[in-house]
């Protein structure tokens, strides 16, 4: 019997312990001054902790968050940075959950976010902003006229999220294996012809799969005209109609004859690891060279664009409304535009920066030039050239659902 | 016995332990692979990101994994003591509203969780049991309850109270028929109980994320990532990690059993 009584004298002490644990020292938010300076804020975030939410499927990402950015943070500011791996999806319905409830002090700071998520937060009151104008770093090294500064998937992005780093549609292929890279529709076709079953793309709405069938579209019917598009999904359908014309005619070469598509980017990434696909498309401009240099994929493996160009889009880092260190999330993320980071960045974790190369000074541009790429990828300066605008927000569910509806299974 | 029973029995114990021990042999070895194409037997390559992210240090992985199992640990004590009374009481007494609370013993499992979590995170937020361990421990609680009542239940009534009638007739007090009736008795249905709480709180994912909101980091939280985003070396080496860690607290489960009751019987001890 003294013996139970231990036991559970023990466990309410780590229950007490856990308690305290989790409480975090983050500072009210009450004190937060929208019109304080720089170095206010950077003297209110000292000691602080903030957390940065986003998905945290990606090994390398985390760890650099977790090393080079922490320690950094860390030692510059003495700010302590918590990474919380939370899907998108998730994070928007607790920002819902608590703004139902009336929270005026929630647990998100920094939202790692882009495109239709940043439409209906923004929408919906989730976000904190206009706060761009707060960051020094900005002002100092961000191309603010670039479209991509302006709009976020043709969306206003009007000071609520700053650019964290750029994404760019690259279609991956092992030279061993097949010779050719297709360098548009056309000769994308008969290199489908030519290995038949043993290439698909992940079935729409996922990220990665979605992005492939918005290219194939720009390839086919351009770009320009869905700037400005209505979401009506007659307009829409009539406009893609010789791009589903097109991805039908793939259908019956597919893997699984098209009659099913793989669920996941992550499915056919290992699909191709394994052999059993010839072609691999992702929005990570430098994936074949990280895989490549994880054992993942073979070193002849490599990477191409379309003629045409493919699909770029940034994205961003928002701070949550209720968040319960504006001073702190506003610190981070003007080092996260630091010139330093966004070097780290692109050399550590094989991202495009989102600083101007050309507002950089001599030592800082050094920091970016003396980055080595690795196997397998595409220069910086070439990938840009060929960058095309992402679609507005608002059409893209209409082309996941036009998707479904015409060309699985047809 | 004959001999050709016994050869089959060989034959089946064999395939389930086959069943088994493959696929952990899998995922002990693609813990270490980075590339293992179909058919080969063994990897092409190999690489120790997935030891790395785990014992490298910058993960926190360790660390999480430790404070994720005395919450676990927590939750399996309080289900059990809680799956224990309350099973005692519909077995034994009869009360108004009885058939009402036994049925709602069962409704968390009929409710979706996903549904269940968003409901219960505005609730919890307005307790102010959202974003912090006690809220994480109680909606745990909630959904391993039906399993531990479920199993308390059935031993109970399996047991009933006719041995600690003998005893208090032969002048026990209350205080020692529990001791060396009750409880002796019913250890094997708590530590089927505590296992089944246990595994259910240390698995839950959807729930914990919700409720603790980031704030609360477990082992499931870590892990799931990876096994969405399909890195099978990372998803294996925590999945590995995950599986040893849960069979050594089911041990350590039956050793305390065993020691609580040396005295007694080992009549449902294996």
């Amino acid at each position: 019997m003294k013996k139970l009584f231990t036991f559970s004298v023990i466990i309410l002490v780590l229950l007490l312990a856990l308690c305290g644990c989790s409480q975090g020292n983050a500072p009210s938010s009450t004190q937060f001054d929208p019109n304080a300076d720089f170095e206010t804020l950077v003297e209110q975030a000292r000691g602080t902790t903030v957390t940065f939410y986003g998905w945290g499927g990606d090994d390398l990402r985390n760890k650099w968050l977790d090393t080079t950015v922490a320690e950094h943070l860390k030692e510059k500011y003495d700010i302590t940075l918590k990474r919380v791996p939370m899907d998108i999806d998730q994070i928007l319905a607790k920002l819902a959950g608590e703004k139902q409830a009336g929270t005026e002090q929630g647990s998100i700071d920094m939202i790692w976010i882009n495109g239709e998520n940043f439409y209906s937060a923004k929408q919906n009151g989730f976000l904190y902003g206009p706060f761009t104008d707060k960051l020094p770093n900005y002002a100092k090294y961000i191309d603010q006229d670039s479209p991509e500064n302006i709009y976020d998937f043709g969306y206003p992005i009007e000071g609520y999220e700053a650019p964290y780093g750029k994404a760019q549609v690259v279609l991956i292929n092992d030279s061993a294996v097949t010779p050719e890279t297709p360098r548009n529709t056309q000769e994308l076709l008969e290199f489908v012809k030519k290995y038949p079953g043993k290439v698909t793309y992940p079935a729409l709405p996922d990220f990665t799969g979605s992005a492939f069938a918005r290219n194939i579209i720009y390839d086919i019917v351009g770009h320009e005209q869905f700037a400005d598009m209505p979401a009506d999904k007659e307009t829409v359908k009539e406009a893609i109609e010789p791009a589903l014309e097109y991805l039908r005619e793939l259908n019956p070469y597919l893997w699984n004859q098209g009659k099913t598509f793989p669920a996941t980017i992550g499915q056919v990434e290992n699909m191709f690891a394994d052999g059993e696909l010839v072609l691999y498309m992702s929005y990570e401009p430098y994936v074949a060279a990280t895989r490549i240099a994880n054992g993942i994929f073979k070193d002849t493996v490599r990477s191409f664009l379309f003629d045409k160009g493919t699909i770029g889009n940034t994205n961003y880092i928002a701070i949550a409304q209720n968040s319960p260190n504006l001073a702190g999330a506003i610190v981070v993320v003007n080092e996260i535009l630091s010139p330093e980071i966004q070097a780290s960045l692109y050399g550590e974790l094989k991202s495009l920066p989102v600083v101007d190369y050309n507002k950089l000074d001599e030592q800082q541009k050094e920091l970016y030039d003396s980055v080595d790429i690795g196997p397998g990828s595409i220069p910086q300066d070439e990938l840009l050239a060929k960058r095309l605008p992402e679609m507005p927000a608002h059409l893209i569910p209409v082309i996941e659902e036009i998707w479904l509806e015409e060309v699985v299974g047809k | 016995m004959t001999i050709k029973e016994k050869i089959v029995g060989r034959l089946l114990l064999t395939v389930f332990a086959l069943t088994v021990l493959v696929p952990i042999i899998v995922i002990l070895v693609w813990s270490f692979a980075a590339r293992w194409p179909w058919p080969n037997l063994w990897p092409q390559s190999f690489s120790l990101r997935g030891i790395q992210e785990i014992f490298g240090g910058y993960s926190g992985a360790l660390q999480v994994l430790g404070s994720s199992i005395v919450l676990s640990l927590i939750v399996a004590l309080l289900a059990v003591l809680i799956g224990t009374m309350t099973a005692r009481s519909l077995v034994f007494y009869n009360f108004y509203g009885k058939r009402l609370i036994e049925l709602g013993t069962i409704l968390p499992i009929i409710i979706p969780s996903t549904v269940f979590a968003m409901g219960v995170h505005v609730l919890f937020i307005r307790f102010g049991l959202a974003d912090n361990i006690g809220g994480v421990i109680i909606v745990h609680l909630i959904c391993a309850l039906p399993y531990t009542i479920k199993i308390m239940t059935d031993v109970t009534a399996a047991f009933g109270c006719k041995l600690e009638e003998q005893a208090s007739v032969l002048g026990a007090s209350p205080l020692q028929i529990f001791k060396e009736i009750t409880l002796p008795c019913l250890l094997p249905g708590i530590i089927s109980s505590a296992c089944m709480a246990y595994i259910l709180s240390f698995s839950q994912y959807f729930l914990t994320l919700i409720i603790g909101g980031g704030n609360v980091k477990t082992f499931a939280i870590m892990m799931v990532p990876y096994l969405q985003s399909g890195d099978r070396t990372i998803a294996s080496a925590y999945s590995l990690v995950f599986i040893c860690s849960t069979l050594l607290v089911f041990v350590i489960f039956e050793k305390t059993a065993k020691r609580f009751n040396k005295n007694g019987s080992n009549y449902f001890f294996v």
